[in-house]
């Protein structure tokens, strides 16, 4: 049987009184890309910040390809790329320079190496320049690019897309999609944009006050709002008012000239169209709407503090 | 597995070497070795009868003050730079160990107090040479030490001049590691230095306070050149064991607190 690329087995951490990871256990499979998700405060950093070992663990225990990270650490870590937070680099000195530090001490990553990375975080021409001189979207690449550096089988990253404009976020996930697709990578990503995590994972962790929520395949998880139905008309569009005076719909509100979002109080998009249909109205589009973070954590959590 | 302590180090060398702050103390205390030459003359003791003399002179006054401060900003910027940049994080987000990465710290800091002193003992002794003689130690009546002795004393003053500047580098990286943010822990270090220079004497703790020791070599030294009895010991022994106290209970402090620490944000 082929060990977890990563398994957390009941870790907990306290900071004095505040217990920020609680009795979390999980197990990503190798070869996908699995997110992380959860509020602020939730425990995601705190329980990123242990793989590598940034935050020491009170309980439990960490494996990374069934190496023991408190028994057999260096052995552990030489699988795993990381980027925690912002990343930071030594701004006084050039991309290539900081990649030359990160290879040094991971060992066996010669120039071709770096060269091949620079090229594939798209920052070979600047590669000279100093880091000051990088936008955020830029050192958010290169962070992705040092975690990718020793050729890690998982990686684990923290907001990766933090900052990034949405065709470098697509670029950059697009680019890590296609490391598990091709080389069997395994990428763990903590992330708050649930579109993010439903159009490139597989696997999604839901953590809420530092404990396992939710978990399983992200279809099944971030299924969307059922009872939320965005409709686009062509031509007239209903008052509201209109709409409202069926008590099959709850509420209805106007998110564009030509788009209504109505509530239903039972999930039947197929009834509301029928409806609208023998209104007279014409429909181009008829979906359920993908649920925000915050109606999300509340069908999670049923907790309204995160909403 | 091997150790990572010399990538660790060579990291550490593209780093200080890529700074300002290095050179701007390396230069200052090269300008105290200057200034000192400008106005040997003119404080006319015997301290600047010869070259050695001059050499005693100016490594006092270059590491009484600038050349203290500068080895001592450098040790305390070395971890909480990394701290408050986060750089810390990426670079121990990677497969070795903290006690490496620390000693690779406390190193450099050597490394440098090391350069400082050889780059103004260099200029000092140049300059010296320029004015006065390396010869032997002589009066009216004649030889009184051997340039051989006068040499193997100025060899030895420079030696020793290191280990109460090594306690000083641990010291610095103790607060470097304590102190998360490099402005807050330069302040701290300089001035808790000063508190203790200040008060030391008014308290009478001054022969328990390792700093007494900076400048105590070339105190010696100073001796040798001027011809009247020296004596290393049983000083010398007080010295070692003084700095090496302090200076192995500020690296295990240092040490013991990094390997504990949560470097979350």
């Amino acid at each position: 049987m082929t060990a977890p690329a990563l398994a957390l087995e009941d870790l907990c951490k306290r900071f004095g009184r505040i217990h920020a990871v609680e009795h979390l256990s999980l197990e990503v499979p190798p070869g996908q890309m699995a997110g992380f998700l959860g509020p602020n405060g939730a425990g995601k950093s705190t329980t990123l910040y242990m793989i590598p070992r940034l935050v020491h663990p009170s309980g439990g225990r960490i494996c990374i390809f069934g190496a023991d990270l408190r028994r057999d650490f260096r052995q552990a870590l030489r699988s795993v790329g990381v980027m925690v937070e912002a990343p930071a680099f030594y701004e006084y000195l050039s991309a290539r320079k900081n990649l030359q530090l990160a290879a040094r001490v991971l060992g066996g990553v010669g120039s071709r190496d770096i060269d091949e990375t620079l090229e594939r975080i798209g920052l070979a021409d600047r590669q000279y320049d100093k880091v000051r001189t990088y936008s955020q979207g830029m050192k958010q690449r290169l962070g992705i690019g040092r975690a990718l550096l020793g050729r890690p089988r998982l990686l684990v990253l923290d907001e990766p897309t933090n900052g990034m404009d949405p065709e470098g976020t697509r670029e950059i996930l697009g680019f890590l999609q296609e490391r598990v697709e091709r080389d069997g990578l395994t990428v763990f990503i903590s992330s708050h944009l649930l579109h993010e995590v439903e159009e490139y994972c597989t696997t999604v962790f839901v953590i809420d006050k530092g404990r396992l929520v939710a978990s399983g395949n992200v279809r099944d998880i971030l299924k969307p709002h059922e009872r939320v139905i965005r409709t686009t008309f062509v031509g007239e569009v209903p008052y509201p008012a209109t709409l409202l005076a069926d008590e099959r719909i709850k509420r209805v509100e106007s998110t564009s000239p030509d788009t209504l979002e109505i509530l239903l109080a039972a999930e039947d998009s197929a009834w509301l169209n029928q409806h609208l249909l023998r209104a007279g109205y014409r429909v181009s589009a008829i979906t359920p709407r993908q649920k925000t973070l915050k109606e999300f954590f509340l069908s999670i959590t049923g907790d309204h503090r995160n909403a | 597995m091997h150790s990572q302590l010399l990538p660790l180090l060579r990291n550490e060398v593209v780093k200080a070497v890529r700074r300002k702050l290095p050179y701007f103390g390396l230069f200052m205390g090269g300008l105290i070795c200057v200034l000192t030459y400008v106005v040997a003359d003119e404080i006319g003791t015997a301290n600047t009868a010869n070259a050695w003399g001059y050499v005693a002179l100016s490594m006092q006054l270059v590491f009484a003050d600038i050349g203290l401060i500068f080895v001592l900003v450098f040790a305390a910027m070395l971890m909480s730079d990394e701290t408050r940049s986060g750089t810390i994080r990426a670079a121990l987000a990677a497969p070795l160990h903290r006690w490496e990465f620390y000693a690779a710290k406390v190193i450099i800091g050597l490394l440098y107090m090391i350069a400082m002193s050889f780059v103004c003992l260099v200029l000092s002794s140049l300059l010296a040479r320029a004015h006065y003689g390396f010869g032997p130690v002589a009066d009216s009546l004649g030889e009184i030490y051997s340039q051989r002795t006068a040499l193997a004393n100025f060899l030895l003053a420079w030696v020793l001049s290191w280990v109460p500047l090594a306690a000083i580098v641990c010291y610095g990286l103790f607060l470097s590691t304590m102190i998360r943010s490099s402005g807050a822990a330069v302040a701290a270090s300089i001035g808790t230095l000063y508190v203790i220079e200040f008060t030391k004497h008014l308290v009478g703790v001054d022969p328990y306070i390792f700093t007494r020791y900076i400048t105590y070599p070339w105190q010696v030294l100073g001796q040798v050149a001027q011809g009247v009895g020296y004596e290393w010991r049983p000083e010398v022994w007080k010295m070692l064991g003084l700095c090496g106290v302090y200076g192995a209970v500020a690296f295990v402090a240092g040490l013991v607190l990094f390997l504990r620490q949560d470097l979350n944000e």
